[in-house]
């Protein structure tokens, strides 16, 4: 369903270039679940932004869903955000002052969902997350566990196929770190195609295929044995 | 689409940003309806026709000093010599002078002031049957004086028999139309009206009765005697600066005072109230700007303080327009709601000028404008930054921390 042929990214500051990505090559089948890894600064942030159209790529093509992306103007970039794919973000990024059923609310009222269908889709999805007593709260007044678990309900509220998460369990401690991964493996389970970037090797290793950006560039390892995958990051650690 | 519930909780969360922009508005509808107000009633005072050609007319006094064996007579040798000098069209004494700020006014009743019947105000001059060539008036009913209707002298005992009126006079005292051949009473003194003049203005232009004017055809002169010069335009002031030395040419027993042009005297009288239209149209135009201003800001603010939940919103599928509308709709809701108050406090400044200033009561139509322009000047000052606020990048979502 995703498709990346050659794909590269340059920053252009005014003194500096950044090659975030260059020849960047991968292929991701509908019903995956793919862990992202590599060090910081490899370029990880940016495969993902380019993945969810956040940012245009500078070279290459990107096709998704038999869509050439690069060639979509701006607002069809959005409705396709909004259509196909749900992100999840590191600091959970919930709008400060709407509560939760508002929050999640947000990506709804963007595809112009009638107001009874965006109310049963909320409900159903605060309860997929555990959070259906807290419609009414802020977000302030969640852990940082059950924030992030409202920002996976927004992002699976509009009913994307595709997931993408950078780091989401980057602020939260190893039990809620637990909670999220499971609950994305539910997820993925009923049919989303999921690609998460994370630091924590442990929850890389639980996902089926792992993926490797180092330097910009894939290193791609379809890896099932824990053992290999640690290998591979210390050996990504030395080079750096 | 347009959001309007999800915006409304929001800025009940964040209540204080919108309840000083609130509060912004509704001073700024205040103050501008009723300057507006104010400047529109003064510039329609303003903007009022004498009907005198003020470019064509000046005025003076001449004091005489010392002994004069007939006053009237030299004065009447002087209005001649005046009326002499080339350019002059005509010349006259008179008590006083039209639009002037100064001048004499009474009651003219239909019987005798003894009787005590109703009266109407009416500004009044003495002078003669040149006055109305002189003030460049027409009479268009009846006649004018005949010279022997004139009384010259120099006192006011002898009351003339006959008056010329304002056409304003006429229809106020006789509603009916039928002011001319009437007799109307100065004191206990009848006087038959033979004449009305269309147009003519009294010596006070903020007068209610400003159009109410009376002429009585006495020929009075006095120790300190106004002149009345009526000239071709082009030689007023050549005329007005050589006329002292013929007139003490003449007599050196005098001297010459308040020489003033018709339109520096009415410029003048007005001086105040064009001072305050000046003043008024700068208060509007700083409280404008400073409202442009505080609203620009405030957004800029809130912008800036919503960058990435901006980017998120774009992430999460809002186009462009979506954001550019959301803060277009937020500013609208704001001006909604201030709009009753605003016209609530603008009535309230309106009726506390008008005890205090004696100033006619504020319309309304200039609150609900004032209302609308600054909905679209406060619209105006949020575009801008919304304009900004659109082109945030969606990547800021997963780039800000
Ligand atoms: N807007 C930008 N302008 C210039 N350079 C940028 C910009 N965004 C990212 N970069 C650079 O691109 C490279 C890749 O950045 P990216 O954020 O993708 O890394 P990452 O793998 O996500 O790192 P981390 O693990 O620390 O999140 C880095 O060198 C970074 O400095
Ligand atoms: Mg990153």
């Amino acid at each position: 369903m995703l498709s990346m042929k050659n794909i590269s990214k340059v920053y252009q500051t005014e003194k500096v270039q950044t090659h975030a990505l260059r020849d960047f090559n991968l292929e991701v089948a509908e019903g995956e679940f793919i862990a992202v890894t590599g060090p910081s600064g490899s370029g990880k942030t940016t495969f993902l932004n380019i993945a969810g159209m956040l940012e245009p790529h500078t070279g290459g093509q990107y096709m998704l869903d038999g869509i050439d992306v690069g060639k979509l103007s701006d607002n069809q970039t959005a409705d396709l955000r909004n259509q196909k794919i749900g992100f999840i973000f590191q600091g959970f990024n919930l709008i400060p002052d709407l509560n939760l059923f508002e929050n999640i609310e947000v990506p709804l009222r963007y595809a112009g969902i009638k107001s009874a269908e965006r109310k049963r889709r909320i409900v159903e999805c605060l309860e997929k997350v555990g959070l259906a007593s807290r419609a009414k709260h802020l977000p302030q007044q969640l852990s940082g566990g059950q924030q992030q678990r409202v920002a996976i309900a927004r992002a699976l509220a509009g009913k994307p196929r595709f997931l993408l998460a950078d780091e989401p369990t980057g602020n939260l401690d190893s039990l809620m770190a637990r909670q999220v991964m499971e609950l994305l493996e539910s997820i993925n389970e009923e049919g989303a195609t999921i690609i998460m970037v994370t630091h924590d090797a442990e929850l890389a290793r639980r996902a089926p295929r792992n993926i490797q950006v180092v330097d910009g560039q894939l290193a791609d390892f379809t890896l099932y044995q824990n053992k290999t995958i640690e290998a591979v990051a210390n050996a990504t650690a030395m080079e750096v | 689409m347009l959001e309007i519930k999800p915006i409304l909780r929001s800025l009940m969360r964040s209540k204080a940003g919108a309840a000083m922009l609130i509060f912004q508005i509704i001073i700024t509808t205040a103050i501008v309806s009723n300057a507006a107000f104010i400047i529109n009633d003064r510039m329609n005072y303003l903007s009022q026709e004498t009907g005198y050609p003020e470019d064509e007319i000046f005025s003076f006094s001449v004091m005489t000093v010392g002994e004069v064996d007939n006053l009237s007579t030299l004065l009447e040798g002087t209005e001649q010599l005046i009326r002499d000098i080339p350019g002059v069209i005509n010349a006259n004494l008179i008590n006083n002078v039209p639009v002037s700020g100064g001048g004499s006014a009474s009651g003219f009743g239909s019987q005798p002031a003894s009787e005590r019947g109703p009266d109407t105000r009416a500004a009044y001059f003495t002078a003669d049957e040149n006055i109305f060539e002189t003030l460049g008036v027409t009479i268009s009913e009846g006649r004018n004086f005949r010279s022997d209707e004139v009384i010259v002298g120099s006192t006011m005992n002898d009351v003339p028999q006959v008056v010329i009126v304002s056409k304003g006079f006429a229809d106020t005292h006789f509603p009916e139309g039928n002011g001319l051949g009437q007799t109307i009473y100065f004191g206990n003194a009848p006087m038959q009206i033979i004449g009305i003049v269309d147009k003519m203005k009294g010596p006070w232009l903020k007068d209610s009765a400003v159009d109410s004017v009376v002429v009585m055809p006495n020929a009075r002169a006095s120790m300190r005697q106004k002149f009345i010069v009526r000239t071709e335009a082009d030689q007023r002031d050549i005329i007005m600066r050589d006329i002292e030395s013929v007139l003490l040419e003449e007599s050196n027993k005098r001297v010459v005072t308040y020489m003033r042009s018709m339109d520096a005297a009415k410029a003048n009288y007005n001086a105040s109230d064009i001072l305050m239209v000046r003043m008024m149209t700068v208060i509007i135009c700083v409280i404008v700007l400073v409202t442009a201003l505080g609203i620009f800001g405030m957004t800029v603010f809130n912008i800036s303080k919503r960058t990435k939940q901006i980017g998120t919103r774009r992430a999460l599928g809002a186009r462009k327009s979506a954001i550019l509308r959301y803060f277009l709709v937020e500013n609208t809701i704001i001006c909604i709601v201030s709009a009753a108050a605003s016209y609530a406090s603008s009535l309230f400044l309106g009726e506390y000028m008008m005890s205090e200033f004696s100033l006619p009561a504020l319309d309304n139509s200039y609150i609900v404008v004032t209302i609308v322009c600054v909905f679209a000047i406060s619209l105006l000052s949020v575009l801008f930054p919304a304009l900004k606020a659109a082109n945030i990048a969606p990547s800021i979502a997963t780039r800000s921390i």
